[in-house]
């Protein structure tokens, strides 16, 4: 087997890498001195991937909120719940579904090796039946109704709406009450034994860890996989928005908005995450002269934020926030990026946004929990974290004055607001 | 377990610290501790926004932030919070460690005195702050307010407390009302920030891997010159309901919410603390508790059903997201694993599992900065610092029968309930 050292200079840290003979890719991140440990494995599955093929078959379409249902359901074999298990080791376990993925995981300052076997254990064992499928409705069924009241979630999936025409990053990762009550257990199989192929998959364990210790345990739990071309469709997505506007009332006392901006989804290396980042940063942080002005007109507060929102076929960067006046703090964010792409950045600006990008890569890298997630997310867009950290470094100012003319297209932006009954916005 | 080293630097003032070289990052706090009032709630929380964004050597929120920003994206926030009748205002400062500053800058040290800048030197002129900062944080504190009801499980836990602690100090919110809000003026802060020197009792806590040495130095020289007069803090604690409150809403949502608060009888410092902490985990507090087993997943009622114990008051809290139509099947299904831990009816596997994610919990805290930081600040007003395996140990002698008592001290207290009616309109 062959296993890479991959290092940083500057994060004084390495890690290491390696496939293994079932299929599966294999991270191990040690951190000396600690006591806990972080493993998650995850599938390049999530809730856009609704419809797909393997090995050129028939072309399978299947209901949204699929992929977190199974999540739920991958927690119970025929001898009972995962959880249970778990709870004879004392590690705290949990699982998550995002549009581009889904990963288990654990953490544990004890019995690593008893934990590690059973997250190995359960994610390759699928037990479904009609029964506990339909056990999982009412649970599910409260936590899309939770989701259905959360402001902040109702104004992302409205803007999305308005973002995309076809790509199903516009729909709730869990689906809705209708959508789940079609679900089946051979729906969940087929979606199973299409993605949860450890080909498909990846792990990482970060912290109070070994790579012998993790191979040790990775041979004997692993049933090789043989592996299958998956291919997943997604329908043709223009490059504009659907509509400028949308606004939904709600029980709330202060408006929400998201400002979101359609950009161009190819995938993009570390070099170009490092530049957008870094822009971003100098548009929109609170160092930036567009916050203080949105500050000093009272149009937003201190939750206000900024995202790079990207996976399979989508890319956007959404402004959001609480805000008394939404429309006028979204017509300010866009005057403000017309006047910045016609004028220019500002190169104190760009060094001081530079340093304090770098400071957060840095400081994420204390966490297990942050570590172990950041590698699986960079494993699935094809990226490399310590070659981030040097682009990151090495980005200079023309580099991100070229990526700004690439983005951020004000003509190409939809916002998404959510309101009290009977505010004006 | 890092050690800590705590030290008088003046009355009632303490600085403690935490050597540790694993960490990429430092954190420095200084938790400023006064009795919960109605009086200065508000005053005190503005004046904590007030103080974070800017100060004498950087005057506004921008060159603040630009400064904090070359220090590798340090940063310098406040935090309100109440720990049982107490209020404490916490302004941390936090950077990456000097080791990995590109140009060998000295960020502990930087971070240190500005954080120092902030509490001592704030933007002041003629005997009052600027009246566009205290316009600024008093917008922001408002919105702030507003936007906990946004959240709707917030919401119904503050509604909770409101109501269930109506006659207490605690029932006082951490920012105080919009109307004591509205009242400060830049004059009136300007005595607050004062007050606040002279009465606080402040307890800072560091933990990274540089020296802290200068930081302490610094925050005992300028205490000295402030002429402390420390406020006495009291805590109280209702050990016992005589009767359920019920207290309902009705909103438009497409879920409610159902919590329930219950008086343990049991507090910090009470011998059986420890196991009123494992009899609530065992109820509520992991995946292998009764709430999650039965109500969740036997009877598929909700997504979340959790118990929660706050030790100060001796309060414990039970809360869960349901059907409208079935909150009354929620409430009979909480009661029931309650009656049941009463009677006795706990496993061996249901002790060991929650013993060992508790532990869990408490080891864990140890691999993070802020795990260790707050280690340590929940344990402010204990008397004294345990370490993680006192308390691990506490919590694995605790017996069947220590729980079983525990809950037998359980009062039921208030029921919130935030009831839906219809779907949300589009």
């Amino acid at each position: 087997m062959n296993i890479t050292e991959i290092k940083s200079e500057r994060a004084h840290d390495s890690y290491y890498k390696l496939k293994h003979s079932s299929g599966l890719t294999i991270y191990v991140y040690p951190k000396e001195g600690y006591r806990s440990a972080y493993a998650i494995i995850g599938t390049n599955y999530g809730s856009v991937n609704t419809c797909f093929s393997v090995d050129g078959g028939d072309k399978i379409t299947v209901p949204d909120g699929i992929a977190h249902y199974l999540e739920h359901k991958l927690f119970e074999s025929e001898e009972g719940d995962a959880f249970a298990r778990y709870a004879k080791t004392g590690a705290s376990a949990n699982a998550y579904t995002s549009f581009e993925k889904t990963c288990y995981l654990f953490s544990c300052t004890d019995k690593f090796e008893e934990s590690f076997e059973i997250l190995l254990d359960f994610v390759q064992d699928p037990y479904f039946t009609p029964e506990t499928v339909a056990k999982e409705q009412g649970i599910i069924g409260q936590e899309i109704k939770m989701y259905d009241d959360s402001p902040d979630w109702r104004v992302m999936f409205n803007m999305l709406g308005n973002m995309y025409h076809n790509h199903p990053v516009k729909i709730d990762i869990a689906g809705t009450v209708e959508s789940i009550a079609e679900i089946t257990a051979e729906k969940l199989y087929d979606c199973y034994n299409a993605f949860y192929n450890l080909n498909n998959m990846a792990l990482c364990a970060a912290g109070n860890v070994t790579v012998g210790q993790v191979l040790a345990v990775c041979d004997k739990m692993l049933k090789p996989c043989e592996k299958h071309e998956i291919t997943n469709y997604f329908e043709d997505e223009p490059k504009e928005i659907v509509a400028p506007y949308v606004e939904q009332s709600f029980p709330v006392m202060v408006p929400i908005f998201n400002l979101g901006f359609k950009e161009d989804p190819e995938p993009i290396d570390e070099k170009k995450l490092a530049q957008t980042d870094i822009l971003l940063s100098m548009l929109a942080s609170p160092t930036s002269a567009l916050y203080r002005r949105l500050m000093d007109e009272n149009l937003i507060n201190s939750s206000f934020s900024y995202e790079l929102f990207e996976g399979p076929g989508y890319r956007a960067v959404i402004f959001g926030g609480e805000s008394r006046a939404p429309r006028q703090a979204a017509e300010l964010i866009k005057q403000y990026i017309a006047k910045v792409k016609s004028e220019g950045l500002d190169k104190e600006d760009f060094e001081i946004a530079k340093k304090s990008v770098y400071g957060d890569v840095i400081s994420s890298l204390n966490n297990v929990g942050s570590i172990a997630n950041t590698i699986e997310a960079y494993h699935f867009n094809g990226n490399e974290l310590f070659k981030y950290i040097d682009a990151v470094a090495g980005t200079g100012f023309e580099d991100v004055a070229n990526r700004l003319s690439e983005m951020l297209d004000v003509n190409n932006c939809t916002l998404s607001v959510v309101k009290p009954e009977n505010a004006e916005v | 377990m890092s050690n800590i080293n705590r030290q008088r630097l003046a009355d009632n003032v303490y600085f403690n610290s935490v050597r540790d070289s694993r960490f990429k990052t430092m954190k420095l706090s200084a938790n400023l501790i006064v009795p919960l009032s109605e009086k200065t709630a508000s005053a005190n929380a503005l004046l904590a926004g007030v103080l974070s964004r800017s100060c004498e050597k950087y005057p506004d929120f921008t060159a603040l932030s630009k400064k904090l920003s070359s220090l590798y994206g340090a940063d310098l926030t406040v935090n309100v919070t109440k720990a049982g009748d107490r209020q404490v205002i916490t302004i941390s400062a936090s950077g990456i460690d000097d080791r990995y500053a590109l140009d060998n800058e000295s960020i502990t040290e930087e971070l240190s005195l500005l954080l120092c800048s902030a509490i001592f030197e704030p933007n002041i002129k003629d005997g009052k702050f600027a009246d566009g900062e205290v316009e600024q944080e008093r917008r922001q504190l408002l919105e702030v307010i507003d936007s906990e009801f946004n959240d709707k499980r917030i919401y119904a836990n503050s509604q909770l407390i409101k109501n269930m602690c109506a006659d207490e100090v605690y029932g006082i919110k951490r920012y105080g009302t919009v109307g004591q809000i509205n009242a400060v003026t830049p004059v009136s802060l300007y005595e607050t920030w004062q007050e606040l020197l002279k009465t606080a009792t402040v307890e800072i806590i560091y933990v990274g891997d540089s020296e802290p040495d200068k930081a302490a130095e610094v925050f005992k020289n300028t205490f000295s010159k402030v002429g402390r007069a420390p406020q006495k803090i009291s805590n109280t604690v209702v050990r016992s309901a005589d009767k359920v409150k019920r207290v309902t809403e009705e909103m438009e949502l497409s879920q409610s919410k159902l919590v329930m608060g219950f008086r343990t009888g049991i507090a910090t410092g009470d011998s059986d603390c420890a196991a009123a902490s494992l009899m609530c985990a065992v109820l509520g507090g992991t995946a292998s508790s009764k709430l999650f087993c039965n109500v969740r997943e036997k009877q598929s009622l909700c997504y979340y059903c959790s118990s929660r114990f706050d030790r100060q008051k001796g309060i414990m809290i039970v809360d869960s997201g349901v059907e409208g139509d079935n909150i009354e099947k929620a409430e009979q299904g909480i009661l029931k694993e309650i009656e049941d831990m009463k009677n006795g009816n706990i496993s061996d596997f249901e002790i060991e599992s929650a013993k060992m994610a508790v532990v869990n919990a408490y080891r864990s805290s140890n691999d993070t900065v802020s795990g260790i930081e707050n280690w340590y600040a929940s344990q402010l007003f204990d008397g004294k610092f345990k370490t993680i395996e006192e308390r691990s140990e506490e919590i694995n002698n605790v017996t069947k029968e220590e729980i079983i008592r525990a809950a037998n001290k359980l009062t039921p207290d208030t029921i919130y309930v935030l009831k839906n009616t219809q779907g949300v309109k589009e």
